[in-house]
């Protein structure tokens, strides 16, 4: 099959063309250095980029057919019996559908396993069946679940590194790359529970996951222009929360917006107005991301824009909540 | 992979039964104290809960975490009493324990859960997730050269959870050899005989369909339960099941194929149970 265009920007879940599989390659990587790894697919094996495991660690690798729920109790028996499983599926089929196996066949035991989830939130043109707007809401009310999302292609190899270093169960909300990597292309780090600021800013205080990262930076940059001076912080590991700088940025801006590919309820937005409120942090706060409603089947750009997920729609977040607390 | 010797705790089959009954007493005491719960399902399948924790399974009791210890789980966790039981009566958990079955803050739960500890290998009263468990760790086993073999209990009414055929399939396809599981046909669901649901008939030939061996055994004739068990172990490439036909509250006369599944169990009825099992103990001593 030849790649175009056309490929990368329909085939979200088959022929991606030239689109480089940085989370393929790091999780083989991983499985290289570390002869726990197994890997389960549940007929997503090319869209989730685990086909050059399957190739190169037949032995290693199991495609359990559309079954989710079976995939984690699999996977759940296999932690049990010392392997460290990463599960792909997409992110709405690793979390709606197999909840109950999720939670008593990993969380319950804290079981070692990865749960590795593709097409987060609008990212993906397949429709509200395929599009995850609730997942990081039902793993964050698991106990004992590690939730990662990386901010981007550039911090992918770093959240797989990290997963596998950490000895219980995680939920990785992962995003494939979408286009051909950079020149300048630069790896990020990403160390769990240790959110990572990307710029500082004295008026106000975005914290943002995924895709919003970058979003977010970009409104920042629109915002400096018009002399406000706003700090992003990547919440890369929503659970456990970074409450410390949580607090910290929150108390040295007072005006707080988090952002989020994810319903506004129980997602980051919801962790992090939680951790203030509990801290008795009065700051004012409003929440950017999918607004209590479904979405629709449609192309990133037009569903990021129409469901408020963009630039225009934290910086009208953020001149809201200066004019109503007189920092206008 | 090269399995080790077998190695039978016990071999005759009057002393595995044997072992069933002193299981029965227990579960009518625990449930009796309870006055209500699983004691139907705990009579009935004591008879297989002897065979493979007496005849087939390969444990040790002095180190319940022996990495290649035959993995034994109960999808239908609610079976507990007798679960509880069997670990007492093959000494892997002390039998004064049985006495805090169901009491607040005790490990040893109305579901089984791995608050337990290493003995409990899943927490299953969610039904229909034990087969798909089993079958992780059969594929571990067979990918690390593991001789331990997986056993699951599974219920009949249990089968009308689709995740169980899922896990069908997928042990079908992968021909996951070590792996055995024990469908509890005892026709008897919460609200009430299994056909009344469901049709469940024909379960032999459903598994069979699904590319397993199947032996369909009478789950009270323990030397048959044997003979099924070992044909499995001889099985090299395909899963077992084994479909044992058992009756519900078996031993105890007037318990015998009532349908009850969390049933009340009075003072009056526990004595009169336990001295009709006493008296079969005296028949045969």
């Amino acid at each position: 099959m030849s790649a175009t265009q056309e490929d990368i920007k329909i085939g979200d879940f088959t022929s991606r063309g030239v689109v480089p599989r940085v989370y393929g390659d790091a999780l083989l990587e991983a499985a290289r250095a570390d002869a726990r790894i197994v890997c389960l697919s549940a007929d997503l094996t090319p869209a989730t980029e685990t086909d050059g495991f399957r190739d190169e660690l037949p032995a290693r690798f199991h495609n359990v057919g559309i079954a989710e729920a079976n995939m984690m109790g699999i996977a759940g028996g296999m932690a049990g019996c010392g392997e460290m499983p990463f599960v792909h599926t997409f992110c709405v089929f690793a979390t709606r559908r197999p909840f109950d196996q999720v939670a008593m066949q990993i969380a319950y035991p804290k079981a070692n396993v990865k749960i590795v989830g593709f097409l987060p939130g609008l990212t993906t043109l397949l429709g509200v069946s395929h599009q995850a707007i609730e997942d990081i809401a039902l793993m964050r009310a698991l106990p004992n679940m590690t939730i990662v999302e990386p901010s981007g292609t550039d911090q992918i190899r770093a959240a797989v590194r990290a997963a596998a270093a950490h000895d219980g169960p995680v939920y990785l909300r992962m995003r494939r790359a979408d286009a051909p990597l950079p020149a300048d292309f630069r790896e990020r780090e990403l160390v769990i529970g240790r959110a990572e600021v990307r710029r500082d800013g004295a008026d106000a205080v975005i914290f943002a996951c995924g895709a919003m990262v970058q979003i977010a930076l970009d409104a920042a940059a629109q915002l400096a222009m018009r002399g406000r001076q706003v700090g992003v912080v990547n919440v890369h590991t929503i659970k456990p929360l970074d409450v410390e700088t949580v607090i910290a940025r929150a108390r040295a801006t007072g005006v707080v917006v988090t952002a989020e590919n994810h319903s506004i309820i129980g997602g980051l937005g919801s962790a992090v107005a939680e951790a203030l409120a509990e801290a008795g942090i009065g700051a004012a706060f409003a929440r950017v991301g999918i607004r209590d409603t479904f979405a629709e089947g449609g192309s990133t750009p037009y569903l990021f824009e129409k469901y408020g997920l963009s630039v225009t729609s934290i910086v009208a977040t953020l001149d809201r909540l200066w004019s109503s607390h007189g920092r206008a | 992979m090269v399995l080790p010797e077998f190695d039978p705790l016990v071999t005759d089959p009057r002393a595995v039964a044997r072992h069933a009954h002193a299981m029965r007493r227990d579960v009518v005491r625990m449930v009796g104290v309870l006055g209500q719960g699983y004691v139907q399902q705990g009579l009935g399948a004591a008879d297989l809960f002897a065979c493979l924790f007496f005849a087939e399974m390969r444990l040790r009791a002095s180190e319940p975490e022996w990495a290649d210890r035959d993995r034994f789980l109960l999808s239908t966790a609610h079976n507990s009493a007798l679960f509880h039981a069997a670990l007492a009566e093959r000494g892997l958990i002390e039998r004064v324990r049985l006495d805090t079955y169901c009491v607040d803050g005790s490990p040893l739960e109305v579901n089984v859960s791995q608050r337990l500890g290493p003995l409990v290998e899943a927490t299953c009263g969610s039904l229909g997730q034990g087969v798909s468990v089993g079958l992780g760790m059969a594929l571990a086993g067979r990918r690390r050269g593991a001789p331990y073999r997986v056993y699951v209990v599974l219920g009949d009414g249990e089968m009308q959870e689709g995740q169980v055929w899922e896990a069908a399939m997928a042990a079908g396809s992968f021909g996951a050899a070590n792996l055995c599981v024990i469908v509890d046909l005892n026709f008897m669901q919460v609200e009430g005989h299994t056909d009344r649901v469901l049709k469940q008939e024909p379960v032999a030939a459903k598994w069979a369909s699904f590319g397993w061996h199947v032996e369909s055994v009478d789950g009270h004739d323990v030397a048959a339960l044997c003979a099924a068990l070992a044909r499995a172990r001889a099985a090299t490439d395909r899963p077992t099941a084994i479909i044992a036909t058992t009756l519900v509250g078996k031993g105890v006369a007037f318990l015998e194929g009532q349908l009850g599944h969390n049933m009340k169990l009075s003072p009056h009825d526990t004595a009169t149970a336990l001295k009709a099992l006493d008296a079969q103990t005296e028949a045969t001593a």
